[in-house]
């Protein structure tokens, strides 16, 4: 089992084999699997991304029970429509897809998670953009996904991918840093572009707390999903043109551990902090869950 | 490093019933854990939650989860929202406790599940360490209190040395076995076994056949 991105990336290099073939590889190695079963159950997690991707922009949208989030992909839909967005239409296109996603999630409709359910949207919304934007096959997209995974359990088996332990970094920033470094491989870049991407990706979103409104995934992880996705695409951007990151993948990955395990539990997914703590977001759980709850 | 994380399909994955993987999908595989052990219907279910579980199981729908759980709900099944309704017109009782204090198994993510009936009683604690996969520190049961290191698959064998060494061989032509430990009680012997792999359906059936109080986690 590959244990950390430079033992992954040294594979890469010297057996002159992707990164989503040496995961397989693993794969039917450690489950005893054959290649045809994994194929096939990687593509029916494709299959539900997608439905999710298009299900939250559809129509008027989807609504969670609280209200707090939902109908707000639909809103981006329109609003690429005409024409006019200032990120550009790759851009918005992903943070539709991302959007899209958790709002269904939050609406208790049905997610791959992807590394977790609360950072679910940020690997479609890369990899849903990427199929239009680089005309990716099927098989393209679920190879993309093997290389995301293999990065992934780098990161959770070295840190963790829990809000509850180690913030929302170890969930948006993980899956962000998946699909960047997965991006990279399926745009043509080098193993060492990948973990750049991935390095630069955890980076960019070290220390960010998970301070869920009354404790639901809703506010502000919807639009963390956002972030996440906007930063794996950025991320993969750099290092293809050949960026850097200087501190190596595997000791970001140490660091964010570190960072993860050093946040107060007010900011560890107990809804007590951050902006659950607000005097708007103290009201919110109030409203949903009753007041004398609200102290607990 | 403790791998807890041993399949692509832990990191993309599960498919599952929103909006939490660790609360929500990961609530369930605890419950499951515990329907694996009791093996039976419960009258009683008693569920102690600690930190983050304690703090926001409602708004996770963690309670629903654990009692799809414990009724062997898999977590993409759509009766696990309407779980507690289901169980409840089983005429089992449920309740649901917030526990102030620090876990005592120590995770934030901390569920404790007591199950009874009238021929028998198990707590099992576990816990869910993101992305919808589970530990499982704890278990009382049939006299024994096992205390296994974690991560899963885990394999409980009850019968004497005889059981002991067939399951070991059979778990030699199958996978590694990172860890083995002896439990007694009044009741006789305990072997846990931590395996390296998930078995397969079909390699699990074939284990039961020879000792049908085994249980796989």
């Amino acid at each position: 089992m590959y244990m950390s991105v430079a033992e992954l990336v040294d594979a890469a290099k010297t057996t002159k084999k992707p990164i989503y073939e040496l995961m397989i590889e693993q794969e039917m190695e450690t489950s005893q699997s054959s290649r045809e079963d994994i194929i096939k159950t990687m593509g029916r997690n494709l299959d539900v991304m997608e439905a999710a991707v298009k299900k939250g922009a559809e129509g008027d949208g989807v609504f969670s029970t609280t209200g707090l989030t939902g109908g707000e992909a639909v809103k981006l839909r329109d609003y690429r429509a005409t024409g006019k967005t200032l990120s550009g239409d790759i851009m918005m296109q992903a943070v539709q897809n991302a959007i899209s996603t958790n709002e269904v999630n939050a609406s208790m409709g049905v997610v791959c998670a992807t590394p977790t359910a609360g950072s679910t949207g940020t690997l479609p919304g890369v990899i849903f953009t990427l199929r239009d934007r680089l005309n990716l096959t099927r098989e393209q997209m679920i190879q993309f996904l093997f290389t995301a995974g293999a990065f992934g359990m780098v990161i959770a088996n070295n840190a963790g991918i829990a809000g509850a332990t180690g913030g929302c970094q170890a969930e948006v920033g993980s899956a962000s840093a998946m699909g960047a470094a997965a991006a990279v491989e399926i745009a043509g870049g080098t193993p060492d572009q990948c973990s750049e991407a991935l390095a630069m990706a955890i980076s960019n979103l070290m220390g960010l707390v998970c301070d869920p409104v009354a404790g639901l995934v809703e506010l502000p992880c919807v639009k963390r999903n956002a972030i996440g996705v906007g930063n794996a695409m950025i991320a993969a951007d750099m290092a293809l043109a050949g960026l850097t990151n200087k501190i190596p993948a595997d000791e970001v990955i140490a660091a964010m551990d570190k960072v993860g395990k050093g946040l107060p539990k007010a900011l560890r997914e107990t809804g007590l902090g951050g902006l659950a703590a607000t005097p708007t977001g103290i009201r919110m759980k109030e409203k949903i869950f009753g007041k004398s709850r609200a102290k607990a | 490093m403790t791998v807890n994380y041993k399949s692509v399909f832990d990191i993309i994955g599960p498919i599952m019933i929103g909006p939490s993987s660790s609360h929500t999908a990961g609530a369930c595989a605890i419950g499951r854990a515990a329907n694996s052990i009791f093996k039976d219907k419960p009258t009683d279910i008693v569920i102690h939650y600690y930190e983050s579980f304690a703090q926001t199981h409602k708004g996770h729908g963690t309670d629903y989860a654990i009692i799809s759980g414990i009724l062997g709900f898999d977590p993409d099944d759509s009766r696990v929202p309407y779980a507690i309704g289901l169980a409840q017109k089983q005429g089992i009782n449920i309740t649901f406790i917030e526990e102030p204090e620090d876990s005592p198994i120590n995770h934030p993510n901390t569920a404790i599940i007591d199950l009874k009936n009238d021929s028998k009683q198990i707590t099992v604690a576990g816990c869910s360490i993101g992305g919808g996969t589970i530990e499982i520190r704890e278990i009382k049961m049939d006299g024994f209190d096992i205390k296994p290191k974690g991560p899963l698959p885990i394999l409980l064998v009850q019968g004497g040395e005889d059981d002991h060494q067939n399951v070991t061989d059979q778990l030699a032509n199958l996978t590694k076995v990172n860890d083995q430990q002896q439990y007694q009680s009044g009741k006789g012997n305990l072997y846990e076994y931590d395996l390296d792999r998930r078995l397969k359906a079909h390699e699990i059936d074939e284990l039961v056949k020879n000792n049908n109080k085994l249980v796989y986690l």
